[in-house]
């Protein structure tokens, strides 16, 4: 093998919105708007822990000095492992730098039937049946519900919902929780399932989500559950909804700077509570359309939003909860794809850790698993452009070349052998001839991704079987000790 | 020499003259958003002896009702609604104590707020600064509001229209319970009740039993007149 200095062989497509002076600037931004206008902090304890940690606090708007946030970006781990389950690491995920894993999104209201294709309210058999699914999608790297359960008692669709996901898949969770009880109860079920408190401490099988009020408010809920997961060192989300002209400015700079700020206020007390417990930021970066009023998950600022936070967020060292593969569209159609396809593949450039909203539709409002088997397909295709082309001895092929010569053709060399089956395969686009196509029932792209859809929701069987039996015990007194806990309360 | 007769001609028509170029102003810096520039018109023109229910009636509301009509086309954004709403209805606290009685200027009262749990407000305040630009007289309760403020609002204000608003899935009951005791007092029928926020849905307004549901800020107001002249 010829040796060669300083020679990458395979350099993947460079992608970046924001230069160095730039980042600079937004992160001077954001140290400038915690430290004089600062955030509001709906959580005694919290401002108390800010207190002594040194930030000025006046009623319910903390102050956080330069040095302490940038004290907190310092302890914030460099890399996190989340391990499925049931042992097997071939979907472990590795939180660092560059690594993308895509995933449906949380808690929309409405879902779209698997049987219907009707909007209809969000019910907890939906839950199994999305992790389901997403369980056999090589491209979900992790999983979310995409509703809200209605038909549980009110204030336990959270805890509902993990209990079923998490004996339906064994790619990793992130689940969400009303409040600290939710998350109590969620930490113990992911317990169970690792066997013990120490061995999921040691290995984490979910990510826990929460979510700031943009603009500057972190509710009691949101801080509280915040503090839990750091206390016990669950690896979370800290990230808002940031609305572009709405909860913070049109400029993009200026978006960039509050929803940085925003998940900061997390990143602190997290680091301050458990010095390097994993916390993630980001969130839904896009804008409100001023024609409709409607949060848009299909603008093409999503996507340059996303990317530019996921530089921001990367330059703070810290990893980032990204959005992609959604759309403003009612019902499955041409807008759909479009959107998604082109969010998904910014959102691989960019590298952003987690990817969610796989499966919005209706701008955030309705679940639709329809949309997450499309997107599985788009991110496979983006990840393809993302790899780059690898060059050396091997892939340049140049003895081949001679070989085989001017007129030749490669069908039949070993050559060939070795590497077509690099070659992405589809599983939805249509590449058939004309007769081909015309004999399987002149299919569209709609009919083959209802087809797939419905052949996984019957077929794929998932790991419900492997659970192991005390894991499902315990999972069921949990819900019987929630149910007790909101009887009691009623 | 002009006789007396001919001078008032003269004056009556340059006075309608005054009288229609302020009114066409007044309208057209409305429908631009220009808050401060449209205090200086309306108080030069009450100055000049204008007449306060003309200014509201055939300046404002004309304007008003064009910049509801470009919002629908299109043709005028969100930020831009809000300035007009803005304006008109900074105009509408100067104009109302000089209005006589069948001016309108008011075109009722409406306490709106979010309920009890909920933190979110961009939305409620959104709709009740298009209320207000509608001429209605909004009280504002804010955020994060238990049942029982709803209730004491509407005995105290006697408003016509009561919003509410939730953005999260555990909050939204709330709007339910607030109805529910609003009937508890006796007082439900006293007011039409429009409920919102990203969550909500035409079905589950009727499901807890409101009258009116409205998807985003902008189209609350003219959902509720609507309602409103129908009952009449």
């Amino acid at each position: 093998m010829i040796s060669r200095t300083n020679y990458t062989t395979q350099q993947s497509p460079h992608f970046e919105i924001l230069s160095e002076n730039q980042k600079e600037r937004i992160f001077n931004g954001m140290m400038r708007t915690l430290q004089y206008t600062g955030a509001h902090v709906h959580h005694e304890g919290a401002r108390e822990l800010f207190k002594k940690a040194g930030c000025k606090i006046d009623g319910i708007t903390v102050y956080f000095p330069p040095e302490l946030i940038q004290q907190a970006l310092a302890s914030a781990p460099v890399v996190t492992e989340i391990f499925p389950w049931d042992g097997d690491d071939s979907k472990k995920i590795t939180i660092e730098k560059k690594r993308s894993y895509f995933g449906p999104g949380p808690t929309p209201p409405n879902f779209i039937d698997t049987d219907t294709l009707e909007r209809r309210k969000y019910l907890r058999k939906d839950a199994s049946l999305v992790a389901r699914v997403c369980d056999a999608l090589p491209n979900m790297g992790y999983v979310q519900s995409l509703g809200s359960i209605s038909d549980v008692t009110n204030g336990l669709a959270d805890v509902y919902e993990f209990a079923d996901m998490v004996r339906n898949t064994t790619t990793p969770i992130m689940s969400w929780s009303f409040d600290r009880n939710g998350c109590r109860d969620i930490h113990h079920m992911g317990i169970a399932m690792a066997g013990s408190e120490e061995a999921f401490r040691h290995k984490p099988n979910y990510v826990f989500y929460g979510e700031p009020i943009s603009p500057l408010v972190s509710d009691f809920h949101a801080i509280d559950k915040c503090m839990y997961c750091a206390e016990h060192r669950i690896p979370q989300v800290y990230s808002p909804c940031a609305i572009g002209g709405g909860t913070v400015p049109a400029s993009h700079a200026g978006q960039l700077v509050v929803a940085l700020s925003e998940s900061m206020v997390g990143v602190i007390a997290s680091q301050l509570i458990n010095p390097g417990t994993c916390v993630i930021i980001g969130g839904v970066q896009s804008i409100l359309d001023m024609r409709c009023s409607i949060y848009s998950y299909g603008a093409p600022e999503l996507s340059l939003l996303s990317a530019a936070l996921t530089e921001m967020v990367h330059y703070c060292n810290l990893p980032m909860y990204s959005t992609a593969g959604c759309t403003d569209t009612k019902k499955m159609d041409m807008q759909s794809a479009m959107e998604a396809s082109l969010s998904i593949n910014a959102a691989m450039m960019s590298g952003a850790n987690f990817v969610h909203d796989c499966g919005y539709t209706e701008s955030g409002l309705t679940g639709d698993i329809f949309q997450t088997v499309m997107d599985d397909e788009l991110i496979g295709m983006a990840r393809i452009i993302e790899q780059g082309v690898e060059v050396n001895e091997d892939t340049l092929a140049v003895d081949v070349i001679h070989n085989t010569g001017p007129g030749g053709h490669y069908l039949y060399e070993d050559h060939t052998m070795e590497h077509f089956r690099n070659h992405w395969m589809p599983t939805l686009m249509d590449r058939n001839s004309y007769e081909a196509w015309e004999e399987q029932g002149r299919k569209t792209m709609k009919d083959r991704v209802i087809e797939k859809t419905r052949d996984l929701i019957e077929n794929h069987e998932g790991p419900i079987n492997k659970v192991p039996a005390k894991a499902n015990e315990e999972i069921e007194k949990i819900l019987e000790q929630a149910e007790e806990r909101i009887a009691q309360t009623a | 020499m002009l006789t007396l007769k001919e001078l008032l001609i003269t004056y009556n028509h340059k006075y309608n003259s005054i009288m229609s170029t302020y009114l066409s102003n007044i309208s057209e810096t409305l429908i631009s958003g220009k808050g401060d520039e449209l205090k200086k018109l309306i108080e030069s023109a009450v100055n000049d002896g204008a007449n306060p229910g003309e200014i509201l009636n055939q300046g404002l509301l004309p304007g008003m009702d064009a910049v509801g009509q470009k919002w629908k086309d299109g043709d005028m954004f969100m930020p831009e609604v809000l300035r007009s709403a803005k304006a008109m209805s900074n105009s509408m606290d100067y104009l109302r104590p000089m209005l006589k009685e069948g001016d309108m200027g008011n075109a009722g009262t409406m306490v709106i707020g979010t309920v009890a749990g909920d933190l979110h407000d961009i939305g409620k305040d959104l709709a009740a600064m298009m209320f207000e630009g509608a001429g209605y007289k909004v009280i504002n309760l804010g955020i994060d509001q238990p049942g029982e403020s709803f209730v004491n609002a509407v005995k105290e204000h006697q408003p016509n229209i009561l919003g509410m608003s939730a953005l999260l899935t555990t909050t939204m009951p709330r709007m339910g319970e607030v109805i529910n005791s609003l009937k508890e007092a006796g007082i439900r029928d006293q007011v039409t009740v429009i409920i919102g926020g990203a969550p909500v849905t035409e079905e589950y307004a009727g499901e807890i039993g409101a009258d009116l549901y409205a998807p985003n800020a902008g189209s609350a107001v003219e959902i509720t007149n609507e309602f409103l002249q129908q009952a009449q």
